[in-house]
C-alpha cells in the first residue's frame, strides 16, 4: 500500500465494502438457507459436501455446510426432543406431548410415566408409537427448541454441554447412534428428518474438515 | 361372592400351534341379561346400605358389561367364533367417489363380503326417515359429507380383519374423480320464537308461540339461509305475524335511547366430540336356521335402534329380511348423547345380514369414532339485549342463531329449538325474538350432546349478562337478581314453569360464597406476573323432551328380593341406583336384581302406539287414545337429564302398588287388622327403617315375612307401568282389589303370587294436551358457579384456583352419583371452554385422522381437585326427583370466561379460549 | 410371528402364534376374551387399556396394551383388572372405588385400577411424606382419561386406601410434622 491516506481510505472502505457485501451474501445466503432448514417438508433430501465445494472461503463453506446439516437438526423429529423445558414436543406440529410427560430426575420421566412404559425398543406402526432402545429426553444443556443455528452449533460443539464429545465422536454420534437414526426412520405418521443418517454424518464430517465454524 | 367367570380356550401345546379359538362349554356362559341385571341374586350390594351403586361391583372387577366386551363365544346358543367389520369411509366431500381399490387386499387378506351402496339397493334395504342420506355413497356421487361410509368390509377371521386394516389405513385405496365442491342439501330446520308479554305479569301476553304456535319462515328460494322478514310470507299468516312482532322488537333495539343501553355481540362456538371412552360397537348374527336377526348394542336408545333395523330390512328382499329381531342392549362406556339415534347399529345389522350364520363385530377404533361418531353443533350467535340503564332491567333480546348441522339431519331441528327457546337462561324478557336455522354441511354430523344446544346458547348469554353488567355499571350478581325470572312467571314461549324456580336462593348462594366475596382481595394480592379474575355464572337447563316415555317393572319374591326392569340405559349416570334407591321408598329394600336398557320385558301391557306425539293433533290424540292399549309413544331415548325424573317414574309407581295391594294388605294379615277397621286405611303413615316396615302403634314387621305372608295370600306381588310424560305426566284409573287406583301412568299390570302378569283395563285416561306441545319446557333445574382463575402473564397459563357449584334437583335419589355428575359436568365445562375444538370440514375429525392427543379432553392437572366445591340444595317438602345431568355443565363454561375477563380485561367472543390465545391479548 | 408365552395374573399362557403386529390389546380381548382391560382410543392417550407388568427386578410398571406388540411381551408376566381380587375378595382398591362412588360408566376404571395399584406398590418400597401424597396421587393418574367423573372420587378412593395403611405407604411423622 502506498502511503496516501486517501487511497488507505479508499482501499480500507474498498475493503469494508467486501466484507459487508460478503457478510450481506452470507446473511442472505443463512436466512434462505435457514427459512429453508426449517421446512419439515419431506421435500429434497440433503445437499452433498461436494455441492458445497464452490465456496471458496473455508469459514464460509463449513458454516454453510452446517446450515444445511441444521435441516437435520432443526427438524421436528430432533427437536420434539431437544426441547427447552422439560416436557418433550410431539408431531409435525411440535405439539406438547400428550399424555403430559415430564423429563424427571434422569431424563426418562416421571415415576408413573417412564419414556418405556409406552415407547419401546423400537416402533411399534400398528399403534404408530414410536420406539428406540435409549428414548428418553436430551438434557438440559442440550436443548435446541427456540435457538438459533449458531447457537446450536456453539452448544453441540462445547464440551461442558455436548456430553463430553469431541468433534470427531460428534461426527460418530451424527453418522451412527441408534436413537439419532431413529429420525430418518421414525414410523408410521411421522415425517422422516431431511436425507439420511449417512448424508447426514457426511455432512457433520465435512463440517468439521472445513473447520467446524458456527454460522452466525 | 361370585365373580363374572371366565372360560379359557384349552391351547393345543402339541405343536405351539393355536387351535381353534372357541371357548370350553359355551352353553356355560351366562345369559346376556343375567350378566346384566346386577349386582345379582345373592350377591354384594353396595347399594344396599348407600355404600356404593347397584353396578358397582361388576365394574370393579371389570365384568363383561359393555357391547366392546362381548364376542360370539360369550353368549350361549350362538356360533362360536366371530368375524369382524370394517366400515369404510370417505375422508373427502368435495369430489366424485369413484370406488375403492382393494387390490392390496389381495390373497389372504381378501374380505369374504364386501357390501356398498349397490348391495343395498339390491336387496331393497330402506333408510329409517331419522337418518336420510344414502347409508353408502353411491359411485359417481359426491359424498354428502366428510366420513360417509362408502362400504362395509367383513373379515371371517379376526387376524385377516387386523392385518387388513392396517393395510388399509392411510385411505388412499378410496378413490375419488373429479372436483365437484360441496353438496348442497336443504337445511335441517328453520323457526322463529317471538314473545311479547303483556302490560303486567298477570297480563295475558301479547303474543306468544304457546297461544299462537310455533311458526318457520316460508321456503320461498334456494338460499342457505332463510328468508326471515315478514314480506316473505303471506300476509296475515302465522309466521308474518309473529315476525312482525318480532321486527318490531329488533327496531326498538336499534332505536338509539340514552336511556336504553344496547349492546350487539357475536359469540361463536366449536365443534366437540362427546369423547365417550367405549368407541362405539356392536355384535349381530344372522342364525338363517330361526330366521332370527340376533344383535348386541350399546345405545341410549334401544326402542328406536330395534325399530331402526326393522325399518331397515322391513321390506328387503329374501333372504335379507328376518322374521324376528332379537336386541340386547349392554350397559355404555359413556354416553353424553352421542349414542342416542346414532346410525351404527343399521351398520352392524347389515354386516350381519350380508354374512349370515356368522356373527359378526363391527367396531370404531378412535380414529373412526372422530370421524363418525355424533358431535356438538357449532354456532353463530348474532344477539342484541337491551336494558333500561336506571332500572338495570332488561327490555328486549333479539338473537340470529346458525348451526353447523353436518352431513345428516339427526336431530339438528330440535338442538335449534331447544337452543334459542333457552337462550333468555333464568331471565324474565318482556320482548324477546329469536331466530335460528340448522343447515346442512359435509363436515361430521351433530346432534344430541349434553346441554343440546343450550350450553352454546347460555355461555353466550351469561357472557353478554356479564359484559351488560360491566358496561352500566351493575353489580354481575344484582344485574341477575333484578331479571331474574320469579316462580309462575312466563318463559320465553309464554308458559310457566311447572316445578320449582330457586333463581334467588342460587343467587344468594352465589354472593355470599367466599369466592365471591373475595374476589377483591384476591385479584389486588396476585403475585407479581400473575393475573387473578373471578367470575359467575348461572343457568337453567330444562330437562324431558316434551314426549318422554317410563316403563317399569318391579317384583318382589317371596323372600323379599325385589327385581327391577326397566327401559331407560345405564351410560354412567347411575340409573340402576337410581331405580333401586326409588323403589326401596315404597317397598323397604333395596333390589338385587337391576335390569336397564330393557324394551322386551313389557309385552304384558300390550301397548300400541301410532302418529307423532309431537306434531298430532288434539283431535287425533283423543280418537287414539279410545283404545285401551294406545300410548302416544311406547318408549323413549334415554337423554335430556332424565334418569330421575322419568327413568325411575313408572318403576316408582308399580312400586307402590305393590306396596298398596300387596305388602299392605300383607301387613295387615300379619297384625290382624280386618279391611274394615280406620287403621286398615293408614298406609300413608307407614315407614321403612332397615327394613322394617313402621307404623305408629303396631309391632314393627321385617320385610321378608311381609313378602312371604303376600305370596301365600296372593296379593299383587308384582306389578308393570307405563308412563308418558309431554311436560306433565299422563294419567289414568285402574280397579284393584275392589279399589279405583288413580296414578301418574297409563298403563298397568299386576302379578299375584308367582302367577303371572295381567294387564288391567284403564279408565279415564288423560294425556296431556297437544297444545302442550307449544311450550319450551315446564321442567327445570338451576345451577350456578363461580370460579377463581390464575394466568401467567408470560405465558397465558392459566389454573383454576377455586370453584364452586351451587345447584337444585328436587329429591337426589343417589346423592353421590348427583355430586359424581357436578364434578364431570364441572370437567367437561371446562374441556369445553379451554381445550377442545374440532376444525370444520377437511382439516377437521371427517379425515379420519384425529384421535386424542390432537384432541385435549380435561384431565386431572386441569382442574382444581381439592378446590371445587360442590352444593346441593336441600329439596322442598315432597319435591319430586329433578333433572341435572346437563345443568351442572353449562355454567361452568361462560364463568370462566367472565374470570378470565376479570383477570385480563379481554372479553373472548368464541370458544375454545386456550393459552395461546390468552397469551396474545396479554403480550 | 411369535410364538408367544406370557404370564397372565400368575397364571401361563401358550405358546400361542401371533402376528407381530398383534397388539397386547386384541391378544386379551380377541384371543383371550379378558375383556376387563378395555380399548379407548390406540394411541397410548387415555390408558383404559393399561395393565401392569411385572419387571425382574421386583417392580413393576403400567404399559398401555393397545401400543404395544403381544410379541414384545414373550417371556414376561403381567396383571390385569381380573387378578385384583383374590379368591373373591375385592381388593382394597376395588372396594374403595366402590364406596367412594369413583365411577361412574365405568369403562376406564380397570385403567385406574392398575394404575393405583402400581403406585401402591411403589410407595410400599418407597413411602412418601404425608404432606407429597396428593402431588404423588395426581403425578400417578394423570396420564389417565375419564370423561364422566372430573377425576376427583377416584383420587379421593386412593388417598384414603394410603391414609388407611400409613405406615405401610408414608414416611414416619417426623417430631412435630402435622399428618
Amino acid at each position: 500500500m502506498s502511503g496516501d491516506p486517501k487511497g488507505r481510505a479508499d482501499a480500507t472502505l474498498r475493503s469494508k465494502l467486501h466484507v459487508a457485501s460478503v457478510l450481506a451474501l452470507a446473511t442472505v445466503l443463512l436466512t434462505a438457507l435457514t427459512a429453508h432448514a426449517v421446512n419439515d417438508g419431506a421435500s429434497g433430501g440433503l445437499a452433498s459436501p461436494e455441492s458445497f465445494a464452490s465456496i471458496d472461503d473455508t469459514a464460509a463453506r463449513s458454516a454453510a455446510i452446517f446450515i444445511e446439516l441444521g435441516k437435520v437438526l432443526t427438524h421436528a423429529r430432533c427437536v420434539n426432543c431437544h426441547p427447552a423445558g422439560d416436557r418433550p414436543r410431539q408431531g409435525e406440529q411440535r405439539r406438547l406431548h400428550q399424555p403430559p410427560v415430564e423429563r424427571g430426575p434422569d431424563g426418562l420421566g416421571l415415576a408413573a410415566m417412564r419414556c418405556s412404559n409406552c415407547h419401546q425398543e423400537k416402533n411399534f406402526d400398528p399403534a404408530r408409537m414410536p420406539g428406540n432402545p435409549h428414548w428418553q429426553l436430551a438434557p438440559h444443556e442440550m436443548a435446541w427448541e427456540g435457538k438459533s443455528l449458531g447457537e446450536i452449533c456453539a452448544q453441540i460443539k462445547d464440551r461442558d454441554r455436548n456430553g463430553g464429545r469431541s468433534l470427531e465422536d460428534l461426527v460418530h454420534h451424527i453418522d451412527s447412534d441408534s436413537l439419532v437414526g431413529w429420525a430418518w426412520a421414525p414410523g408410521y405418521g411421522r415425517h422422516p428428518a431431511t436425507g439420511s443418517q449417512k448424508e447426514a454424518g457426511a455432512l457433520a464430517e465435512a463440517w468439521v474438515k472445513a473447520g467446524a465454524v458456527c454460522p452466525q | 361372592m361370585r365373580l363374572s367367570r371366565r372360560e379359557f380356550v384349552k391351547w393345543s401345546t402339541a405343536s405351539g400351534i393355536t387351535v381353534a379359538l372357541s371357548r370350553l362349554a359355551p352353553a356355560q356362559e351366562p345369559p346376556f341379561a343375567a350378566r346384566e341385571t346386577l349386582p345379582g341374586a345373592g350377591r354384594w350390594n353396595p347399594a344396599a346400605d348407600g355404600k356404593g351403586r347397584i353396578d358397582g361391583v361388576a365394574k370393579a372387577a371389570g365384568a363383561k358389561l359393555y357391547a366392546s366386551d362381548f364376542r360370539a363365544a360369550d353368549l350361549p346358543g350362538w356360533p362360536a367364533s366371530t368375524s369382524h367389520a370394517l366400515l369404510i369411509r370417505a375422508p373427502d366431500a368435495t369430489h366424485v367417489y369413484t370406488g375403492i381399490d382393494l387390490a392390496r387386499l389381495q390373497g389372504a387378506l381378501k374380505p369374504s363380503v364386501v357390501v356398498d351402496a349397490a348391495e343395498l339397493a339390491r336387496i331393497g334395504a330402506r333408510v329409517p326417515q331419522f337418518y336420510a342420506g344414502d347409508l353408502f355413497c353411491p359411485i359417481g356421487r359426491t359424498p354428502i359429507y366428510l366420513g360417509q361410509p362408502v362400504a362395509l368390509l367383513i373379515f371371517e377371521k379376526f387376524d385377516t380383519f387386523d392385518q387388513a386394516r392396517l393395510v388399509l389405513r392411510d385411505g388412499a385405496f378410496v378413490q375419488f374423480g373429479g372436483e365437484t365442491g360441496p353438496v348442497s342439501l336443504p337445511n335441517y330446520g328453520a323457526f322463529r320464537f317471538t314473545r311479547v308479554a303483556g302490560p303486567s305479569s298477570d297480563a295475558p301476553d301479547i303474543y306468544s308461540p304457546a297461544q299462537a304456535g310455533w311458526v318457520s319462515p316460508p321456503h320461498v328460494q334456494n338460499t342457505q339461509l332463510p328468508a326471515w322478514s315478514p314480506s316473505a310470507a303471506a300476509p296475515g299468516s302465522p309466521y308474518a305475524k309473529a315476525a312482525q312482532y318480532g321486527e318490531q322488537i329488533r327496531a326498538e333495539l336499534r332505536n338509539d335511547k340514552a336511556d336504553v343501553l344496547v349492546l350487539e355481540r357475536e359469540f361463536q362456538t366449536q365443534s366437540v366430540d362427546p369423547m365417550f371412552l367405549e368407541p362405539e360397537c356392536g355384535l349381530a348374527w344372522y342364525d338363517t336356521g330361526r330366521g332370527a336377526l340376533e344383535f348386541v348394542v350399546g345405545v341410549q336408545s334401544p326402542y328406536e335402534a330395534g325399530e331402526s333395523i326393522a325399518y331397515l330390512l322391513g321390506e328387503a328382499r329374501a333372504p335379507f329380511k328376518p322374521k324376528r329381531i332379537n336386541a340386547q342392549f349392554a350397559y355404555m362406556g359413556g354416553g353424553f348423547g352421542g349414542r342416542d339415534h346414532t346410525p351404527f347399529p343399521l351398520y352392524v345389522a347389515l354386516a350381519a345380514m350380508f354374512f349370515p350364520g356368522h356373527p359378526v363385530r363391527l367396531a370404531h377404533d378412535r380414529y373412526a369414532q372422530f370421524q363418525a361418531g355424533i358431535k356438538r353443533h357449532r354456532f353463530d350467535m348474532h344477539t342484541r339485549i337491551g336494558i333500561d340503564r336506571a332500572s338495570g332491567e332488561i327490555t328486549a333480546f333479539a338473537a340470529d342463531h346458525v348451526l353447523d348441522g353436518g352431513g345428516l339431519a339427526n336431530y339438528s331441528a330440535n338442538v335449534a329449538t331447544v337452543a334459542a327457546t333457552a337462550a333468555i337462561g333464568i331471565y324474565d324478557i318482556p320482548k324477546v325474538d329469536v331466530t335460528t336455522v340448522a343447515l346442512h354441511t359435509r363436515g361430521v354430523t351433530a346432534g344430541s350432546m349434553r346441554g343440546y344446544g343450550t350450553l352454546q346458547t347460555m355461555t353466550a348469554l351469561e357472557v353478554l349478562i356479564d359484559e351488560v353488567a360491566h358496561a352500566l355499571p351493575l353489580d354481575r350478581i344484582e344485574l341477575r337478581r333484578r331479571n331474574a325470572l320469579k316462580p309462575g312467571g312466563r318463559t320465553m314461549t309464554g308458559n310457566p314453569y311447572s316445578v320449582s324456580v330457586r333463581t334467588a336462593e342460587i343467587l344468594d348462594k352465589l354472593e355470599t360464597h367466599p369466592i365471591w366475596q373475595q374476589r377483591g382481595e384476591e385479584k389486588a394480592r396476585a403475585q407479581a406476573g400473575r393475573l387473578s379474575g373471578t367470575g359467575v355464572a348461572c343457568a337453567t337447563k330444562d330437562y324431558g323432551t316434551g314426549a318422554d316415555c317410563s316403563l317399569g317393572r318391579v317384583e318382589i319374591g317371596p323372600d323379599g328380593r325385589i327385581a327391577i326392569y326397566c327401559d331407560h340405559v345405564e351410560m354412567g349416570t347411575g340409573i340402576g341406583t337410581a331405580l333401586a334407591n326409588r323403589v326401596a321408598v315404597q317397598l323397604g329394600s333395596v333390589a338385587d336384581e337391576v335390569s336397564v336398557a330393557r324394551v322386551d320385558t313389557f309385552g304384558a301391557l300390550a301397548l300400541v302406539t301410532s302418529g307423532d306425539p309431537y306434531t298430532m293433533t288434539q283431535a287425533a290424540q283423543d280418537a287414539a287414545q279410545r283404545n285401551p292399549a294406545w300410548v302416544p309413544a311406547i318408549s323413549t331415548a334415554t337423554t335430556a337429564s332424565i334418569g330421575a325424573h322419568v327413568g325411575t317414574h313408572a318403576a316408582a309407581a308399580a312400586a307402590r302398588v305393590i306396596f298398596r295391594f300387596g305388602l299392605w294388605p300383607a301387613a295387615l294379615d300379619l297384625w290382624r287388622i280386618a279391611p274394615s277397621d280406620a287403621k286398615a286405611r293408614q298406609w300413608d303413615a307407614a315407614q321403612w327403617k332397615d327394613g322394617q316396615l313402621l307404623v305408629p302403634g303396631l309391632a314393627p314387621l321385617p320385610l321378608p315375612a311381609i313378602a312371604q305372608r303376600a305370596h301365600a295370600r296372593n296379593f299383587v306381588t308384582g306389578a308393570m307401568a307405563h308412563a308418558f310424560s309431554r311436560w306433565a305426566w299422563s294419567q289414568a284409573s285402574f280397579a284393584i282389589d275392589g279399589q279405583t287406583w288413580t296414578a301418574d301412568i297409563d298403563a298397568l299390570a299386576v302379578k299375584r303370587g308367582v302367577g303371572t302378569f295381567r294387564r288391567l283395563d284403564r279408565t279415564n285416561v288423560k294425556f296431556p294436551p297437544t297444545d302442550f306441545n307449544r311450550f319450551g319446557t315446564t321442567y327445570t333445574s338451576l345451577c350456578g358457579t363461580l370460579v377463581r382463575i390464575e394466568i401467567e402473564r408470560a405465558t397465558g397459563a392459566h389454573r383454576i384456583a377455586k370453584a364452586y357449584s351451587v345447584f337444585e334437583c328436587g329429591q337426589a335419589l343417589v346423592p353421590e352419583v348427583v355430586r359424581g355428575q357436578a364434578q364431570g359436568g364441572f370437567a367437561m365445562g371446562v374441556g369445553y371452554a379451554l381445550l377442545e375444538s374440532l376444525p370444520p370440514f377437511e382439516g377437521g375429525p371427517g379425515n379420519g385422522r384425529w384421535n386424542l392427543g390432537r384432541y385435549l379432553i380435561a384431565r386431572g392437572s386441569d382442574l382444581p381437585l381439592r378446590d371445587l366445591e360442590i352444593e346441593m340444595l336441600p329439596p322442598l317438602p315432597n319435591e319430586a326427583p329433578k333433572g341435572i345431568a346437563e345443568v351442572v355443565m353449562i355454567p361452568v363454561v361462560p364463568a370462566l370466561l367472565n374470570a378470565i375477563f376479570d383477570a385480563t380485561g379481554h372479553r373472548f367472543h368464541s370458544l375454545p379460549v386456550t393459552q395461546p390465545m390468552i397469551r396474545g391479548v396479554l403480550s | 410371528m411369535t410364538a408367544l408365552r406370557i404370564t397372565i395374573n400368575g397364571r401361563s399362557y401358550g405358546p400361542v402364534e401371533v402376528h407381530d403386529d398383534l397388539t397386547l390389546n386384541d391378544f386379551l380381548r380377541e384371543y383371550l376374551g379378558l375383556t376387563g382391560t378395555k380399548f379407548g382410543c390406540g394411541a397410548a392417550q387415555c390408558l383404559c387399556c393399561a395393565v401392569i407388568v411385572d419387571d425382574p427386578d421386583g417392580t413393576s410398571h403400567t404399559s398401555p396394551s393397545c401400543a404395544v406388540s403381544a410379541a414384545s411381551f414373550n417371556g414376561k408376566s403381567i396383571r390385569t383388572v381380573e387378578g385384583h381380587a383374590k379368591d373373591g375378595e375385592l381388593s382394597a382398591l376395588q372396594k374403595a372405588f366402590i364406596e367412594h362412588f369413583a365411577f361412574q360408566c365405568g369403562y376406564c376404571t380397570p385403567g385406574f385400577l392398575n394404575e393405583a395399584q402400581v403406585l401402591l406398590e411403589r410407595l410400599a418400597r418407597k413411602p412418601v411424606a404425608r404432606g407429597e401424597l396428593e402431588k404423588t396421587i395426581a403425578e400417578a393418574l394423570d396420564g389417565h382419561l375419564c370423561r364422566c367423573t372430573g377425576y376427583i372420587k377416584y383420587h379421593e378412593a386412593v388417598r384414603d386406601v394410603i391414609l388407611a395403611e400409613p405406615g405401610r405407604y408414608l414416611l414416619a411423622k417426623a417430631a412435630g410434622e402435622l399428618q
